[in-house]
């Protein structure tokens, strides 16, 4: 389980240590009911469609995965030796739940879903990636996106 | 995790997440986090099990709905038992090595043992892929793997795919290759259960020459002078509950 008090040690004093950024404000961006919200994934599992380049070093950029990217076509070169793999390769949907996704669009539940969706490689520093993030806005407002899911790894 | 939803909802972008260490997400305290209890890895719970993953994505996506926040809600239910191979300490692979034959002496017997691994398990992992049309290997097949790490136990310059930039991206992705190759060889034995997440682990890196090896790369590079070769080998080869 992930608590962390559970964690074996080291990975319980790795984890314990790790530097959480402090934010002295806490926006707030209103949307609509979820019914009528588009919704894209941000993952940071360090994903990418096979051809990309893998994650290299800690820079804070960002892979894009196009809504129609099938499960054979993702790959994951996250840095991390401390997490399981093993369900990402039993089923892409415990990490990246696209498909889980598109079926909450055709149950009514979400508006519809974003015609592309991202990954950072989550080792990463935050201030790392800061740039990368505020460049993505764009992307997610041309795309019309007022709800990211945003899931770690 | 919890700086991105700072930045992106700064922004003007609603965003919703989900949260695996609540300590982290207490300190950030993003706008809206579910925090889940399920292991590192596993985001959704479970693999293979729609409904339960539909209802955590479900109670992250409400979030959304909330009037104000920061927002930090708990998962209520831990994840479904999955259907694995037997008991942690119980499991053993359906594959099993020639290891009785006679092996060359010193270091010449990791990689002899290695090779004959992965002969043994090629079959299962091709059958695996041929049902299941997909694979975890992206970068390094298994043979490529064995002939990166012969090079670096004999000492030779290593040969590096034209598209893998340096030493230390190259060791990173060929370890995560062939860890996703004998996992996916060893699920793919019908009638048999996969291997569950820690009981692969113990098996790979107590039981494997493949773990062997990775063990002694990273010995290798321990004190390279190259920091990043450095860095891959002393913390990107083997969990540091491995070590």
């Amino acid at each position: 389980m992930a608590r962390l008090e559970t964690f074996p040690e080291p990975m319980r004093s790795h984890l314990a240590k790790l530097p959480c950024p402090s934010f002295e404000s806490h926006p707030w961006a209103p949307g609509p009911a979820l019914s009528q919200r588009r919704v894209a994934l941000i993952s940071t599992a360090g994903l990418h469609r096979r051809g990309d380049r893998p994650f290299d070093g800690m820079t804070g950029e960002y892979r894009v995965i196009p809504k129609d990217c099938e499960a054979n076509d993702l790959v994951m070169t996250h840095v991390s030796t401390n997490f399981d793999r093993t369900g990402f390769q039993q089923d892409w949907n415990v990490v990246f739940p696209l498909d889980r996704l598109k079926e909450l669009v055709v149950e009514g539940v979400i508006g519809s879903v974003a015609e592309y969706h991202y990954s950072f490689m989550g080792a990463a520093d935050p201030s790392q990636m800061e740039p990368s993030a505020r460049n993505l806005v764009g992307l997610l407002k041309e795309d019309r996106v007022d709800g990211a899911l945003l899931v770690p790894v | 995790m919890g700086a991105l939803g700072h930045y992106l909802e700064s922004e003007g972008v609603p965003t919703t997440q989900i949260s695996l260490i609540r300590e982290h997400t207490e300190a950030i305290r993003p706008p809206r986090a579910l925090w889940v209890p399920f292991d590192l890895g596993r985001p959704l719970g479970v693999p293979g099990n729609p409904g339960f993953q539909k209802r955590v994505l479900l109670a992250a996506l409400t979030l959304l709905e909330s009037s104000a926040g920061p927002v930090l809600e708990k998962f209520p239910d831990d994840a479904p038992a999955q259907d694995v191979g037997g008991e942690p300490d119980g499991w053993a692979c359906p594959v099993l090595f020639a290891s009785d034959m006679p092996q060359p002496p010193g270091e010449a017997s990791f990689l002899t043992s290695l090779r004959r691994e992965i002969t043994e398990l090629r079959p299962w992992y091709d059958l695996g892929l041929q049902r299941t049309r997909r694979t975890a290997v992206a970068y390094f097949q298994p043979e490529d793997a064995l002939g990166l790490f012969s090079s670096i136990i004999r000492g030779e310059e290593p040969p590096l795919p034209r598209q893998i930039s340096s030493l230390a991206l190259a060791l990173r992705l060929a370890a995560q290759d062939l860890k996703a190759f004998y996992f996916e060889a060893v699920a793919s034995k019908p009638g048999l259960a996969p291997p569950g997440a820690s009981q692969f682990q113990q098996w790979f890196w107590k039981q494997t020459a493949a773990g062997e090896i990775l063990r002694k790369v990273k010995e290798i590079y321990s004190s390279a002078s190259d920091k990043d070769l450095k860095l891959a080998a002393r913390l990107f080869l083997v969990p540091l509950d491995q070590a």
